[in-house]
């Protein structure tokens, strides 16, 4: 099962330092597997809690959040802004039953390209092992 | 509606940067089944010449009603395409450029996952696309001045350049004199240079050249507020009163005679006395002294002497009814150059400042060394010895994590130049500098640092903790400083006098000024840079920038290097004549959505949030906002929408890339 199922991941990269990173990666030719979706912000600030959750809800398997490194933030700081909202969001995703591998956090610089192919291939790796998202009601584990 | 897809190939054909992977033919199917795609057109350089005129032509000729380019990075060409869409009279706003290239065509090894992720991100896109709105660059009338706070190196420099392009300045200045500090030193490093001498030809400027700008000097005045945003600043200044106008004294010094009033010069380390009205520096510019209320009668007592009224040979000089004024000036950039200050000593308790008068900070040998000093220039102690033993210490307080952490640069080369006045000016002195890592940085430095332990006299020590050098005072009044090697019992040396290297700080201007400007401080004290690699003279608030040690402990040459770099964001950002373009791709309340619970407010780093005190509504300034979309993502009841990533077009946007 875990060796055909196929993950679907969908990356929310900040303009300045990850989405360039991708693009690094992709100038220099470096191939990361297939799975991933990009979705540019300006910034990681930008990223409501809701969008993650919208996107495991229609499916995704796997969310990527990659910002700047700390003090590297285009926008100053806000980088840990929505590190600290991620720490919150596994709280309530690991309530449903996704596991916080499911949604990683993570800096990627504009320089980085390898690291940037090095974590999409972490993470869709990780995920293929995990199979996909088995939702369940919160409050299923009192029972 | 009507959405237009056009497909680069980057390249002819199927030979394609991204033709090559992804097959159009095989893409085209797909997109064209989206509910509201008009049409799919294929490119083979969508961003050379002719792909963008073929692509306006086409535009043209359809009339989309939104516009979705998939070829490469928006990074790369999203302005490209922005342009194109604008000649073809469609607002910019309603592309959305999906990038197959950078993020498919070459990352991707099968050609199969690559035209299924191709598709999945021109459905993604062409979603978004649909609830893009168009949006308008605000362009706003600007104010081309500017104001510049203080008047030392960094400020001067700023106020010549920006006068020198022909904009009105306001130089606001706390002191009564311009120069900074620079004009109360002597001779600076690296290369001896007399410091006064070397503002001249820029004081020379600012007070009588005639540079195409007009400078209003606002001497004893302070900034006490701040409204408005770049181009348009309203500023207030509180200015004291001198009481001797700036206009009509003729510097004479007459008055400073006949005054019968004297007090301790705290400026000669107490050692000398000045009058009640007197020349804040002997050469000090504009050569006109102050009346001190803290010291005339007329203001302590309530006397009623008028002796230098009376003297005086100039109608209208002696100003006694003077009294603090504010006013009100516009403009559109502000330079923030306030300078720093030392280290409070007494607070390192080892080293003993304060608690003998021959235990003198870097500043106050400035002054027992400077030819208008107590002593005239001639290194004596307070008791009038020439001095035969003279320790300097290096880093008193600095690196030091229990008082100033870091290193503030400046004070090894402040320390080899006070050895080699104290060489020059009394020779044969034997000089013992414990000094712990030597900061000699840049191409000119070194020279000093040779020439200062070079000497018959000249000793060098060095020490490796804080805790390591001690300065005790005997009963009897004897100064030694006591050295911790490591190895035995600390090595004391008898000294006649000690120098301690007092590290630069930000003291308490900054943090008052920051509540003034909305300007954040960090850490250290100092202000807060935009970045302090890239763009360290502009503060993250938009037409305020910072220059000289109000930013960073630096040199005098970093100063004024500085204050030209500032002057220059001022020029480039606002020209006389031109609008302000407003990027709109910022955030915006819904007033009725606010509820004024003021989340939003910490989490903006450019103090673009405001809440009505009254309505308690938050409105966020356009002109501030560089649209990180933060306070949207924050905001707990949805009133802030981000212009272009607004919650509808991103939902959208997840929702189309996950689903065929």
């Amino acid at each position: 099962m875990t060796g055909t199922f196929e993950p679907t991941i969908v990356g929310f990269l900040c303009n300045w330092c990850s989405y360039a990173g991708a693009d690094k990666a992709g100038a220099a030719g470096m191939p990361y597997p297939p799975n991933l979706r990009t979705i540019r912000v300006m910034c990681t600030g930008r990223i409501d809690a809701q969008f993650v959750l919208k996107a495991f809800a229609e499916g995704a398997d796997g969310v990527l959040i990659l910002g700047c490194h700390p003090g590297d933030c285009h926008y100053k700081e806000q980088n840990y802004r929505a590190l600290g909202r991620h720490r919150l969001l596994l709280r309530v995703l690991e309530q449903h039953g996704i596991e916080r591998q499911r949604c990683r956090f993570d800096f990627v610089s504009a320089a980085e390209a390898a690291e940037f192919a090095a974590v999409v291939g972490e993470m869709t790796a990780d995920i293929r092992q995990l199979g996909p998202v088995n939702l369940r009601a919160v409050g299923a584990d009192a029972q | 509606m009507r959405v237009g897809v056009y497909f680069c190939r980057c390249g002819p054909g199927l030979d394609g940067q991204v033709s090559g992977k992804i097959d159009p033919g095989a893409v085209r199917g797909a997109v064209e089944s989206l509910p509201d795609v008009a049409y799919f057109e294929v490119v083979d350089f969508a961003c050379a010449d002719g792909g963008q005129a073929r692509i306006l032509e086409h535009l043209a000729a359809h009339r989309p009603d939104r516009v979705v380019i998939a070829a490469c990075s928006p990074r790369q060409h999203e302005d490209t395409f922005r342009r194109v869409c604008a000649q073809a009279g469609i607002n910019p706003y309603l592309m959305q450029l999906v990038n197959i290239r950078e993020h498919v065509a070459w990352v991707i090894e099968d050609p199969e996952r690559a035209v299924d992720k191709a598709i999945d991100q021109i459905r993604a896109g062409t979603a978004r696309v649909l609830h893009q709105e168009p949006l308008e660059a605000a362009e706003l009338d600007i104010c081309p001045d500017a104001l510049v706070i203080g008047a030392g190196p960094a400020g001067l420099k700023a106020a010549m350049t920006l006068a020198a392009a022909g904009r009105g300045v306001t130089l606001v200045e706390r002191g009564p004199i311009l120069g900074g500090l620079p004009v109360r030193f002597e001779e600076i490093f690296p290369t001896m240079e007399c410091a006064p001498c070397l503002l001249e030809p820029v004081l020379g400027e600012i007070l009588h050249g005639e540079l195409p700008g007009p400078i209003d000097i606002r001497l004893t005045s302070t900034v006490t507020a701040i409204k408005g945003f770049l181009g348009n600043f309203d500023v207030t200044i509180a200015t004291s009163p001198r009481h001797i106008s700036v206009d009509a004294c003729v510097g004479c010094g007459m008055c400073i005679e006949e005054c019968p009033t004297s007090v301790p010069n705290a400026l000669n380390l107490n050692r000398t006395t000045r009058k009640a009205v007197d020349f804040e520096l002997f050469g000090g510019l504009p050569n006109v002294p102050v009346l001190d209320e803290a010291a005339c009668t007329r203001f302590t007592e309530g006397s009623d002497c008028t002796a230098c009224l009376d003297c005086c040979p100039v109608p209208g000089a002696v100003l006694f009814d003077e009294v603090a004024t504010a006013t009100e000036k516009k403009v559109g950039a502000i330079v923030v150059a306030i300078g720093a200050t030392i280290y409070d000593l007494s607070q390192v308790t080892r080293l003993g400042y304060g608690r003998h008068p021959d235990i003198v900070s870097s500043w106050d040998v400035e002054r027992l060394l400077a030819a208008n000093g107590p002593t005239g220039g001639e290194l004596l102690t307070a008791d009038g010895r020439k001095p035969r033993t003279i320790a300097i210490v290096h880093c008193a307080g600095s690196l030091d994590a229990d008082h100033v952490p870091y290193c503030s640069a400046i004070c090894c080369q402040t320390a080899f130049k006070d050895a080699h006045l104290v060489e020059s000016k009394a020779p044969g002195t034997q000089i013992v500098s414990f000094t712990r890592t030597v900061v000699a940085p840049g191409k000119e430095a070194v020279d000093l640092y040779r020439h200062a332990f070079d000497g018959p006299h000249a000793v060098e020590r060095r020490y490796h903790h804080p805790g390591d050098v001690e300065v005790r005072v005997d009963a009897a009044g004897g100064l030694a400083v006591s050295h911790a090697t490591g190895a035995g019992e600390p090595e004391v040396t008898e000294v006649d006098m000690v120098l301690l290297l007092a590290p630069m700080v930000a003291g308490p201007g900054p943090r008052e000024l920051a509540g003034v400007l909305d300007v954040p401080t960090d850490a250290t004290g100092f202000f807060a840079e935009h970045n302090a690699r890239s763009d360290a003279t502009r503060s993250p608030v938009r037409g305020i920038f910072i220059a000289g040690t109000c930013q960073s402990p630096m040199d005098i040459q970093g100063a004024m290097t500085q204050g030209t770099a500032a002057a220059g964001h001022a020029l480039s950002e606002l020209v006389a004549g031109r609008t302000l373009r407003v990027d709109p791709a910022t955030a915006t309340v819904a007033p009725d959505r606010c509820s004024g619970c003021r989340t939003c407010v910490p989490v903006c780093p450019y103090q673009a949030i405001d809440v009505d005190g009254w309505t308690l509504k938050a409105s966020v300034n356009s002109v501030l906002c560089a649209g990180c979309g933060t306070c949207v993502a924050a905001c707990p009841s949805g009133a802030i929408a981000g212009h272009h990533f607004t919650d509808d077009a991103m939902h959208a946007e997840i929702e189309a890339v996950l689903h065929a």
